[in-house]
């Protein structure tokens, strides 16, 4: 960097420490417009982060609106004490696992295999037209995809129970139904985003040296001996480090999805955190006890992303920071 | 493999590939397809359950007058500007911040740095939030949907790692000569970061677009509405009353299912159109973040 700026490493050994504080202090004032520079984007910061990081004190409270937080009642721990005695929220807190668990399961397999296949498709042309279709979606807002889904699996007049007649059985209601809500969340949740969440996989595979698979094809390994030997533990890393990462995020089991589809017949099977915390909050205007469902969310998610990390960064010597 | 003699096996491999994503592509496009064709269909097909995959008694009527009403077009605008004046604001914001924080020598950026990576894995939760946007009385302002979303952590790292990769003896030059930051960063670094800023721009453009939960929490003014929760109004809540030119004579051929159908569409058209560009860019943006991880 600038010569006013590196002299300090240089120096810095040997230093005294008040000596150290004065260079410091020039280093800060001859860079004084560059540090300038942050005053818009750390205003921002601190108004709308920082101050709702704040703002969770009313989950300590009995938050009056009119009274604001210097005015409301402190009442310690008591809508966490009403949080675990409340039925509706552990509903909804099994609701949330269950949903983000098939999730998982279910979906995060999908990018990895569609990933792996693309890879054996010769043929450019086609595996972009594929790539094109398959990555469309992720474009495309919730409410959208709501609208197609909803419109597709219509009771009356959608295409999946034209079929299902055809073949003779009774149309499902599927967004009505508390049996079937959960498959269909999960299923609209993989139309929108397996095919975009191939690319980090599809990027890994290309980093994979093409001599491994000359070698292996000269010893007589077929492509699905390729595929298993060579493609997947190429790319097992990165498999590894983005399981962790989904793991860190379990709580949210796609709030501003279920937002766009569900409806007070299923909220018996698809109310989740996300969705409880604006109908009690917003609705109810119950801010207090939906502050603490918020808080109690945040703070489960940040120890999982934090604790994600570090044993990343532990075992694959890789990590998001 | 040109000498590698094709087995049984590369074959069956071949099918099932080429039949998978066969499926695959099939399962993504019909969707838009069924909802396509029943926008264009006529209501008599619509509402005996004619329509399938094709259209059936081809018309564009709805469609015309779904994209003609008042609601429609004011809600277009409104979401037009929001991503316009959202984009640009927060590209500038980005692109400045992240230039102070690639300086990593400087005495408290690391400081710096902890406070906007906290950000990321820690917030306040949505009535905090709220709350705040009501104490700021941005309630039912276009600015409820801007300001909060202008600084995306995610985006700076992205840009800023992506300004730490520039040869540092551009600048070093620059101020030799006496340069300030500001110049060096306006004059220097942001025309040498179109590739990287372009990405960020479209990411912050369909971020905006697409939100539709900011304009439900803060938007109620029916002349506010976004796109997007003007759809969510005809699709959630049946409202597809006003989804239409109300003065025209055929608002009795017109279902609240073919309104709703058209709408859907109407909506889905403009990102079509752009999808090439943001195709090419998000991915680049998509691999960018990925290697600075």
């Amino acid at each position: 960097m600038s010569e006013l700026i590196t002299p300090l490493n240089e120096k810095a050994e040997g230093v005294k420490a008040s000596r150290k504080r004065e260079g410091r202090r020039r280093l800060i004032w001859r860079n004084i417009d560059t540090y300038l520079l942050l005053t818009p984007g750390l205003l921002l910061l601190l108004l709308f982060k920082y101050v709702p990081v704040y703002g969770v004190v009313i989950a300590f409270q009995e938050y009056n609106i009119f009274d604001g937080i210097s005015g409301s009642e402190w009442v310690g721990l008591a809508q966490f004490r009403k949080l675990t005695h409340s039925a509706e929220f552990m509903q909804v807190f099994a609701n949330t696992l269950l949903i983000s668990v098939y999730k998982i399961v279910l979906l995060f397999p999908i990018p990895i295999v569609i990933a792996l296949l693309l890879n054996e498709i010769r043929f450019t042309a086609f595996k972009r037209t594929v790539q094109t279709i398959i990555y469309m979606p992720h474009f495309l807002s919730w409410v959208i995809i709501s609208g197609l889904f909803m419109t597709i699996l219509s009771p009356s007049d959608g295409l999946v129970n034209s079929v299902i007649q055809w073949f003779g059985g009774e149309p499902v209601k599927f967004f009505m139904d508390n049996s079937v809500f959960r498959s269909v969340v999960v299923f609209t949740a993989g139309w929108k985003e397996i095919g975009w969440n191939a690319i980090i996989f599809i990027a890994a595979l290309a980093g994979i040296e093409q001599e491994q698979y000359e070698a292996a094809s000269i010893d007589g390994a077929s492509r699905l001996r390729q595929m298993w030997h060579i493609s997947l533990p190429g790319i097992l890393p990165t498999i590894i480090l983005m399981l962790i990462l989904r793991l860190g995020i379990v709580l949210d089991a796609g709030t501003e999805q279920i937002l766009t589809m569900y409806n007070p017949t299923v909220y018996e099977s698809g109310d989740v955190i996300g969705t409880f915390v604006y109908r009690t909050g917003l609705g109810k205007m119950d801010y207090s006890f939906s502050t603490a469902v918020g808080l109690f969310n945040s703070v489960v998610g940040f120890i999982l992303v934090v604790s994600g990390n570090w044993f990343s960064r532990k075992v694959l010597k890789r990590g998001i920071w | 493999m040109p000498i590698h003699k094709r087995t049984f096996s590369d074959w069956t491999l071949d099918i099932f590939v080429y039949g998978f994503m066969i499926a695959l592509g099939l399962v993504t496009l019909l969707p838009m397809v069924h909802v396509f064709s029943k926008s264009v269909s006529s209501d008599w097909a619509l509402v005996s359950g004619r329509v399938n995959l094709l259209p059936v008694g081809f018309q564009i009527d709805t469609l015309v007058n779904v994209v003609t009403s008042g609601a429609f077009s004011r809600a277009f605008l409104i979401s037009a500007i929001v991503t316009t004046v959202g984009t640009l604001l927060s590209i500038l914001v980005t692109a400045i911040t992240a230039y102070p924080l690639s300086k990593r020598h400087l005495p408290g950026i690391s400081f710096l740095m902890v406070l906007f990576v906290f950000t990321m894995l820690f917030n306040g939760g949505l009535i905090p939030n709220y709350l705040l946007i009501r104490e700021l009385h941005l309630i039912n302002s276009l600015w409820s949907l801007i300001l909060p979303a202008m600084i995306s952590v995610f985006n700076m790292l992205v840009i800023k790692s992506y300004y730490e990769g520039l040869p540092e003896a551009l600048e070093e030059s620059a101020r030799i000569d006496g340069a300030r930051s500001y110049t060096i960063l306006f004059r220097i670094i942001l025309p040498l970061s179109m590739p990287v800023l372009a990405t960020i721009a479209l990411f912050y453009a369909v971020g905006f677009w697409n939100d539709y939960f900011s304009p439900m929490l803060y938007i109620s003014d029916p002349a506010l509405k976004t796109l997007q929760l003007h759809l969510r109004d005809v699709v959630m809540e049946n409202d597809t009353a006003n989804a239409i030119n109300r003065s025209a004579d055929d608002l009795m051929n017109m279902s609240p299912e073919s309104i709703r159908a058209a709408t859907v569409v109407a909506s889905t058209v403009p990102i079509l159109l752009v999808y090439p560009f943001l195709q090419k860019y998000f991915i680049k943006g998509v691999l960018i973040g990925s290697v600075k991880g």
